[in-house]
Order: C-alpha cells, then sequence, then structure tokens
C-alpha cells in the first residue's frame, strides 16, 4: 500500500509541476454553437484568463492529490487494524 | 385503505387533544413570515414578488419541524414499532401518515395565504382553484419524501439534523415548481399555460415519489 | 489490490502527467482563447460525476432489492467519487465562465441541475457518516431518489434560460480539439476506476473487520 500511495501521490505531483510551466509559456491573446480553431490569438486576447486558467488545473491536481491521499491513509488504517485483529486471532486460536 | 384511514384518524384524534405539533407549527410558520417581513420590506414596501417565495419557504421549513416531532411521538411511544408490527400492509402504514402530515401543513397554509397576502400586499387569493391546486400537489409532494425520510430516520442518530440535509435537496423541483406557479398567479395577466406547465410538473412528481416512497418504504422497513 | 491496479495507476498517471502539453498543442478557440482549454478537464469530469451518480443509483436499487452488502459497499464508493468529481467541475467550470460569460455563476439549467445533485451526494455521505447503523438502505433509499429527481430538477430549472454550449459541440470538434478531449476523457475515466476500485477496497477491509472483532467476540 505504501509503494502504491507513494507512486499515485509521486505521479500527481510531477504532474502539477510539470503542468504550470508548460502553460505558463503559452502565447497569450454568449451563446457558442461551435467551437472554431484558429491557430493564433488576435492581439488584444490577453492575460487575465491565465491566472482562471492555471487556478483551475491546480484545483483539479489538488483535489485528486489530496483525496488520494486521503484515501490511502483510510486504508492503510483499516488495513493495520485487520493485520493486527487477525494476528491476535490466530494466537488465542492457537491458544 | 381502511388502515391508512384508521392511521390519519388516530393521529388527528391525539393531535386535537393535545395539539402541541399544530399549534407549534403554526406559530413557527407566521414567526417565519414575521421574520421574513422585516427581512426584506423596506420603507413599507414588501419586494415585489416576494409573496411567492415566502409563502412555499415558510411553508416548507414549517413542514420539516412538523415531521421531525410527528415522528418523534411516535418514536417515544413505539407506536411505529407496533405498527409494523401488526399484520398491516406497510403502504398503509405509510399512506396514513402522509395524509396526517399533508391535513397539518394544509392547515397551516390556510392561515398563511391569507397572511402572507396581507402584509406582502400579493393577490394570492386572486384564482383560488388554481392556488389550492398549486398548493395542494406541492404539499403533496414534499410530505411523501418528508414522510418516508423521517420514517427511516426514525431509529437514526442524528436525526433532526438529517432531515432537512435529506429533504431539501430532493424537494428543490417541489420549491421551483410551486414558487413559480404561485408567482405565475400573481401576475396582473394570467398567463394559464404557464400555471398548468408548472402544476403538471408538481402532480408527475407527486405521482412518481408517492410511488417511490411506498416501495421504499416497504423496502426499508422490513428488517 | 489486483494486478491490473497498479499497472493501470502508472498509466492514469503517465496520462495526466502529458495531459498539459497534449493540451497545449490544441489550437486555440477563436472567441473563448486560452482559458476555453479549461474544457479539456471541465467536461471529461462532468463526464465522471455523471457516471457516479448513476452507479450509486443503480448499486442503492439493487442494495434495496436484494439487500447485497456488495451493492452497498459500490453506492457509498460512488456517491464519494459523484463529491469529488462534482467539486472539481462545479469549481472549473466556474472559473471557465468567469472569463467567457462574465460572471462566476449563472442560474442555467445544466449548472443548477449539477450543484442540486452535487448536494445529494453530499448529503449521502453525511448520512453515511452520521446516520449511525442501520442507515445503510436509507441513504440507498436518498440515492434512490436522486436519481429518479434527475429528470425533474433539470426540467425545473430549465425555467431559466440555458447558456451553456450545447453538447451537440463534441461530435462537431476538429481534430486538434477532438484528440486533447479524448485524452482527456480517457485519463479521467481511468482515474475514475482506479478511485472508485481503491475506495470500495476501503469498505471491503472495513466490512473484515467488522467481522473480525464479531470473531473475536465469539472467540472469547
Amino acid at each position: 500500500m505504501p509503494a502504491l500511495k507513494r507512486l499515485v501521490a509521486a505521479a500527481m505531483l510531477a504532474a502539477l509541476c510539470a503542468s504550470v510551466p508548460a502553460l505558463a509559456a503559452q502565447n497569450p491573446p454568449p451563446k457558442v454553437e461551435e467551437y472554431v480553431p484558429i491557430s493564433q490569438l488576435p492581439p488584444e486576447d490577453q492575460l487575465p484568463a491565465a491566472p482562471l486558467l492555471i487556478a483551475a488545473y491546480s484545483f483539479v491536481m489538488i483535489v485528486f492529490f489530496l483525496y488520494v491521499v486521503s484515501l490511502s491513509r483510510r486504508l492503510t488504517n483499516v488495513q493495520r487494524d485487520v493485520d493486527r485483529l487477525g494476528a491476535t486471532l490466530k494466537q488465542t486460536s492457537k491458544s | 385503505m381502511r388502515l391508512a384511514w384508521l392511521i390519519l384518524r388516530k393521529d388527528l384524534t391525539v393531535e386535537v387533544r393535545s395539539g402541541e405539533i399544530a399549534y407549534t407549527t403554526l406559530f413557527f410558520a407566521v414567526a417565519c413570515v414575521l421574520i421574513f417581513a422585516f427581512a426584506l420590506v423596506r420603507e413599507g414596501k414588501p419586494p415585489e414578488d416576494g409573496a411567492a417565495g415566502i409563502l412555499w419557504i415558510a411553508v416548507m421549513l414549517a413542514g420539516n419541524l412538523a415531521l421531525g416531532r410527528a415522528f418523534e411521538r411516535e418514536r417515544q411511544a413505539e407506536t411505529l414499532r407496533a405498527l409494523l408490527l401488526a399484520p398491516a400492509p406497510r403502504p398503509a402504514v405509510y399512506l396514513g401518515k402522509l395524509l396526517g402530515i399533508v391535513v397539518l401543513l394544509a392547515a397551516a397554509e390556510v392561515l398563511l395565504v391569507p397572511l402572507v397576502a396581507l402584509l406582502f400586499q400579493a393577490r394570492l387569493l386572486a384564482h383560488p382553484i388554481w392556488l389550492t391546486a398549486i398548493l395542494a400537489a406541492g404539499t403533496t409532494g414534499f410530505a411523501a419524501v418528508g414522510t418516508l425520510f423521517a420514517a427511516m430516520l426514525v431509529r437514526a442518530r442524528s436525526r433532526d439534523v438529517l432531515l432537512p440535509v435529506l429533504l431539501y435537496p430532493i424537494t428543490v423541483p417541489v420549491i421551483i415548481a410551486g414558487v413559480r406557479g404561485t408567482a405565475a398567479l400573481l401576475q396582473p395577466e394570467l398567463e394559464v399555460d404557464i400555471v398548468r406547465f408548472w402544476l403538471a410538473l408538481l402532480i408527475a412528481f407527486d405521482a412518481v415519489f408517492v410511488t417511490l416512497s411506498l416501495w421504499t418504504f416497504e423496502a426499508v422497513m422490513t428488517d | 489490490m489486483p494486478k491490473w491496479f497498479f499497472r493501470a495507476a502508472i498509466v492514469c498517471g503517465v496520462m495526466f502527467v502529458a495531459s498539459p502539453f497534449v493540451i497545449a498543442s490544441a489550437d486555440y478557440e477563436s472567441t473563448m482563447g486560452l482559458v476555453q482549454k479549461i474544457f479539456y478537464y471541465h467536461m471529461p469530469s462532468a463526464w465522471m460525476f455523471l457516471t457516479s451518480g448513476i452507479v450509486c443509483g443503480v448499486a442503492s436499487v439493487r442494495f434495496l432489492m436484494t439487500g447485497d452488502p456488495r451493492h452497498d459497499r459500490l453506492a457509498w464508493a460512488a456517491a464519494e467519487m459523484a463529491v469529488v468529481f462534482g467539486v472539481v467541475t462545479l469549481v472549473t467550470g466556474p472559473l471557465w465562465a468567469r472569463k467567457s460569460w462574465g460572471t462566476f455563476w449563472i442560474w442555467d439549467a445544466r449548472t443548477t441541475s449539477s450543484l442540486v445533485q452535487w448536494m445529494v451526494a453530499w448529503a449521502y455521505l453525511i448520512l453515511r457518516r452520521y446516520g449511525g447503523p442501520g442507515s445503510e438502505k436509507l441513504a440507498a433509499g436518498l440515492a434512490l431518489f436522486g436519481t429518479a429527481n434527475t429528470a425533474f430538477i433539470y426540467v425545473s430549472v430549465n425555467y431559466w434560460r440555458t447558456i451553456h454550449p450545447p453538447t451537440s459541440v463534441v461530435p462537431k470538434l476538429p481534430f486538434t480539439m477532438g484528440f486533447p478531449l479524448w485524452f482527456c476523457v480517457a485519463s479521467f475515466a481511468l482515474l475514475f476506476v482506479l478511485l472508485l476500485r481503491m475506495r470500495v477496497r476501503l469498505e471491503e477491509q472495513r466490512a473484515t473487520l467488522d467481522s473480525l472483532y464479531l470473531s473475536m467476540d465469539d472467540a472469547r
């Protein structure tokens, strides 16, 4: 369990660290019917979008990271109790 | 069906003799409306279209209180268990309790509607038949879900605080439809289609959730 | 934990690490610009939120019908998934909306319905945590009601004008935007399955613990 927890935690942390510079390095620029792609942003599109974008991605990573940590902590606790209790039972059944 | 009627009569008889739930619920409902009045009326002028919302909020808050205490009484006297042990069809027990709650809330509404109309200068009584229909349908939907949850919570911990936690998210369509339907009645020009739409939604809600409650009551109470 | 779990977890981690780069390579959307890229995380998490709700509802019904505790465990896990993915959806959405619609929150049909259903999921968790013994069936009833309510909530909230992009946007997406979207959907779906499995495992272990306690009492 600790191995898994470390692995997943490391992956999440790596994703977080990797995403921030990737997004920051981006060159900056009412009812939509479909998405129209363009390659270059017009010059009037500006920075205020970036904080929102970074906040959104960071939030996602942080929430999943915290949840995985919480879940693995709960799992390790219960697993520990199960092992301890199993050992005690085995001893009492032997004696 | 007869059993449901008997249960209803039992509750009403107890209630008429003691009046505990009825009087306190009514008082709470009136106090609720007064609080809204103090909060929202500015310089003697009530908010536009506020009356519909205030009426329904008062009904739902008072209903929540009444539900909690209607079943509290059952819990203390252990009558619920007795009822369930009796060779009676479960749906009848549920229906009897449901009718009791609906009657109680109807009594509250009879008091509240003129009060809200008066305090908030809203012409609630302009279309009494439509208003009665919307109130009846909405109250039944709210009570249907509430009776089921209150009955299921009787033996749970933290039951007082859990009832609103469970009840309010589920009854969101009731309050939306009830308020919008009532507000439509307050317009100077009555648009029957809008009222009919909300009423239809409430009736559909009632049909689905009374049925679901009957089934779930059966499934949950057998243990 | 089963063997596939660890391998899948590695794949999932790699996909999430790669996703910002995949997303960065997508073209900008012409009217919404940079902020539209939130879509690549917002939409898959919304879909997983919806999936969690359905799983919880179905599992709850089966639990009410059969009483098998496995369904109950799955329902509880799915409800927790719904809260987690719901939080992600309900926060990334307004962050995106702030730039593209001008305001954080708009009472349109889809956002409001999502918020209400998220609260039902949250109420489920509160009930399981504080309801005491016997709250399994009650919670199953709540989940059943919440699922049945979906249509009603949507229709009643739809009274307000909706300015959500219509779902028909997705099929019409050009490849440069379609690929990152489906990549993210796959990542989120994998994450959902992994987290769900982990959470169900927690319940299984709790049940094992309970039975061990009972055996200890018997052994005395």
